[in-house]
């Protein structure tokens, strides 16, 4: 089996927490509580006939009374920067987290715009959405209330993990 | 070990494990036990070792940091920072680890945290919940302030305006209103009614939401009357009293909607009920006090201690600091970065006062503090010279930009000034927004003068604005003359105010005034609009004479500016080469691209570009090259002594050879004497304009001097 450190990051209230309990239980809870330091989560998914852990490295929202810490990224096959489609200063703390982030580790960067089931605040214009696409190597909408996409976004994140792991062992 | 260390590590719910191995995590329990370190290490044997392994991947990550500790000679600690463990029971465990190395032992410690984790949890709760009540807020607001200002501002007229207004506002789950400029009549959603209305009324008390809100800030705010006079917006919190039973929190944001006159229209009133942020933050007594942003004390702290110091009678001076161009700031870079500069700002002030001294953040971009026990403007000036030091060494934004802020600081004295919190807030608001003047670091102590020079200013400002409704303005042309042909070709127009009580008065004298108000827009279009009435009457005359027109910095930025000239220009039926833009080698490099697009289209039109006192400011060639320029206007200070001075001389001479080398014409202005005229026709000038010839003088004395030029 191969082990995948996942790490979530994103400002304070985006729904990190919510999203890995979405995706690993299956539950979403309209109460919010906020993270303190790190919790780590585990789930085995299988792909063909390859079996895949993901550590989900659920980490504290960055805000002022939390920073972002790089060093929680070490040894991370991929990060998916979180951020909340109903505050715009989500999306521009999200990019600041992702440019630190990069300062360390070049491994895929995923940027999730949460909260899909309510209508989105924030007016980008396609210029400036193309732009930030290109800034991450996947993008997705997703709801960690309803579910939507969250399955599929951390499924394409296994096989885009497990592609690179095979070319790797074909280029070794 | 002994069993009342046993006990006291029991106690602080720690085990430690002695590090066999520090590269395969190999480790012997040492120390402790209960239960939750059986449930997170369910495999391990207090006799024997075992290997921290992925089971626990937190812990098994922190063993790098852990070894750069014990791979080390001497002495350390180091800290994994808190964590949830999930255990098989599906309960959790918050956990800490410190890898320790002491005397060549290595070792890790790992505490139960549950308690700390618990009240940090209830800490950031609160805060991160206030932050994102007022996060939400704030968008909300910003929002629908923007559409209301849109359908205000563009269309003042139409006739659908309320409709579309009401509806916009009705949406809105805060109350708004939408008054007129006296608050006499006002539009309001059905939120304000709900939110204002009162179940028993005393005779005394205003029932309109609009009154009942103005009554609030007039007794809660001592800055009332000045964001009255100076129609500035502002907001902030209020606390809503109405007896029997309401105590509601307000967050009020009151905006004018001003027209081409500076004049207000209308203002924008939000009121939003924060009563239940408060109450969160009043479950914290220390974000109560505390700006959540910069972590200084808030406005409701900072009253409390300016009470308290009144109240011990020692003298002290009050400052009230505002950064200048803030919003500006906050446009440009984004809000993030305007975040990031109150964030430094405050630091940087707050590291340069004494401990004794204190500091808030009382407004948006406002700071106030206190210089306890100083009783001399001397001492005063000194400490605020610290802290314009501080804060003169430029700020960085993100992308690693230098970016140069100033002050505004106004400054009063406990008790010579005044000797209430309201009188000093009140005299150090004025203080500072008087300092506001200039775009550079600035201090004003309060006094009377400046009292009375503010209201003089307002006063010129008030007749300034009825001046362009009274048309008292008039225009003046001083001939410019061509020095190959000796002809006029050229002359510049110049505006003159025909006040009604004291005369004329020059230019100097309110042009800056119309500039800091907004005014000049509205006094720049009637000169453009006077400027092409002008040449169509002398084009009809028969005479084929261009004339300039000089544009402020507003101008220039003013989008609408263009599109006004070319509405003149076809009004009059004139050909748009009669006329001339003259703009200030400053404006030239403040807004270089802004410039450069009205210039061009200017000169796409047919009309033509000077350079005003050239020579005055810094312009390079590089810029120079690269802007739509027909003429450079050697500025006078450079003529004056021209005769005498070798330096003005060979500056004069080298302008002269730089501008016909980018195939500009040069025109000398303020000549006075034929010593300098034929310095400057020696020296190949193009054309020259001063006393030697015309002062500036009415049209019909103009259209006088060229029917005597047609006889010669």
């Amino acid at each position: 089996m191969i082990q995948k450190k996942i790490c979530l990051l994103g400002a304070s209230s985006v729904g990190k927490t919510s999203l890995v309990k979405q995706y690993v239980e299956g539950i979403f809870s309209e109460k919010y509580l906020t993270t303190i330091g790190v919790k780590v989560d585990k789930k085995t998914i299988s792909i063909e006939n390859d079996e895949i852990q993901f550590m989900l490295w659920d980490m504290e929202g960055n805000d002022s009374y939390n920073v972002f810490q790089e060093k929680y990224l070490r040894g991370a096959s991929a990060y998916i920067v979180i951020v909340d489609q109903t505050r715009t200063s989500s999306l521009t703390e999200g990019i600041d987290i992702h440019t630190l982030a990069r300062q360390v580790t070049n491994c895929p960067a995923l940027l999730a715009i949460n909260k899909s089931d309510l209508p989105a605040t924030w007016h980008i214009d396609n210029s400036e959405n193309e732009h930030y696409k290109k800034l991450f190597d996947l993008q997705f909408s997703t709801s960690a209330k309803t579910g939507f996409n969250v399955e599929e976004m951390f499924l394409t994140l296994a096989k885009l993990l497990l592609r690179s792991e095979k070319n790797d062992i074909t280029t070794n | 070990m002994t069993s009342l260390q046993t006990k006291v590590f029991n106690a602080l719910e720690q085990i430690v494990l002695e590090v066999i191995d520090t590269d395969t995590g190999k480790v012997k329990w040492v120390e402790g036990s209960s239960q939750w370190a059986n449930d997170l290490f369910p495999h391990a044997n207090a006799q024997q070792a075992f290997i921290i392994n992925e089971e626990t991947p937190f812990l098994f990550d922190f063993l790098t940091d852990a070894r750069t500790i014990w791979h080390e000679d001497k002495n350390g600690k180091v800290r994994s920072g808190l964590w949830t463990e999930a255990i098989n029971n599906g309960s959790e465990l918050h956990l800490e680890a410190i890898a320790i190395k002491q005397e060549q032992h290595n070792i890790l410690v790992i505490t139960n945290q549950l308690e700390n984790f618990t009240l940090q949890q209830k800490t950031k709760q609160l805060a991160r919940e206030v932050l994102l009540s007022y996060d939400r807020l704030f968008l909300k607001n910003e929002y629908l302030h923007n559409r209301l200002l849109s359908i205000l501002k563009n269309d003042p007229e139409q006739s659908n305006i309320l409709p579309s207004i009401a509806k916009v506002i009705e949406n809105a789950e805060f109350a708004v209103l939408i008054a007129s400029s006296d608050f006499s009549t006002c539009i309001e959603n059905s939120a304000a009614l709900k939110f204002f209305q009162q179940k028993s009324l005393g005779s005394t008390q205003p029932s309109r939401p609009i009154d009942i809100i103005i009554n609030l800030m007039k007794n809660q705010l001592p800055e009332y009357e000045r964001i009255l006079t100076t129609n500035s917006s502002w907001d902030g919190e209020l606390c809503l009293i109405l007896p029997p039973s309401t105590l509601k929190w307000l967050k009020i944001g009151l905006y004018p909607v001003k027209n081409k006159f500076n004049e207000v229209e209308n203002w924008i009133i939000f009121a939003n009920d924060i009563s239940t942020i408060k109450h969160l933050v009043q479950r914290n007594e220390q974000l109560a006090l505390q700006d959540m942003l910069t972590e200084l004390p808030n406005r409701f702290s900072f009253w409390q201690t300016l009470e308290k110091h009144i109240i011990s009678n020692q003298p002290f001076y009050l400052l009230y600091a505002d950064i200048n161009d803030f919003r500006q700031y906050n446009e440009f870079y984004g809000h993030d970065e305007g975040d990031k500069l109150l964030i430094e700002l405050s630091k940087r002030i707050n590291s340069v006062i004494k401990t004794s001294d204190f500091i808030a953040r009382v407004g948006g971009d406002e700071f106030a503090i206190i210089l306890s026990n100083i009783d001399n403007q001397t001492a005063c000036k000194e400490a605020i010279a610290h802290i314009i030091d501080s804060i003169n060494i430029p700020f960085k934004t993100k992308n690693s930009e230098q970016t140069n802020i100033s002050l505004s600081i106004g400054a009063a004295n406990y008790p010579d000034d005044a000797q209430s919190v309201e009188e000093l807030m009140k005299f150090v608001d004025l203080s500072a927004y008087n300092g506001k003047k200039n775009k550079i670091n600035s201090i004003q102590f309060y006094s009377q003068s400046m009292k009375d020079a503010s209201h003089n200013l307002i006063q010129i400002e008030r007749d300034l604005r009825q001046a362009i409704k009274n048309d008292e303005f008039e225009l003046y042309l001083q001939p410019i003359i061509d020095i190959k042909t000796n002809v006029i070709n050229k002359a510049e127009a110049l505006i003159r105010w025909n006040h009604p009580e004291n005369g004329l008065i020059s230019p100097d004298q309110f042009i800056p005034i119309a500039e800091k108000s907004g005014l000049i827009i509205a006094l720049g279009e009637w000169v453009i609009s006077r400027t092409c009435q002008m040449a169509k009457e002398l084009n009809l005359l028969g005479f084929d004479i261009k004339l300039s027109m000089n544009l402020s910095p507003s101008q220039v930025a003013d989008s609408k500016l263009f599109s006004y000239l070319c509405s003149c220009i076809k009004k009059n039926k004139i050909d748009p080469s009669l006329l001339e833009l003259e703009v200030t080698e400053g404006v030239l490099l403040d807004d270089y691209s802004i410039a450069d697009k009205l210039l061009s289209n200017a000169r796409s039109i047919g009309m033509s570009v000077s350079v005003d006192d050239f020579g005055t400011g810094y312009s390079s060639l590089s810029h120079l090259k690269k802007l739509p320029l027909d003429f450079l206007k050697i500025d006078r200070s450079f003529i004056k002594e021209i005769v005498t001075d070798d330096n003005d001389k060979a500056i004069v001479r080298a302008v002269i050879a730089m501008a016909h080398n980018l195939n500009l014409c040069v025109t000398a202005e303020g000549v006075e004497t034929k010593e300098q005229l034929s310095f400057l026709v020696d020296n190949l000038c193009n054309s020259v304009q001063g006393y030697i010839f015309s002062r500036p003088i009415k049209l019909h004395h103009f259209i006088k001097l060229l029917n005597e030029q047609k006889l010669t």
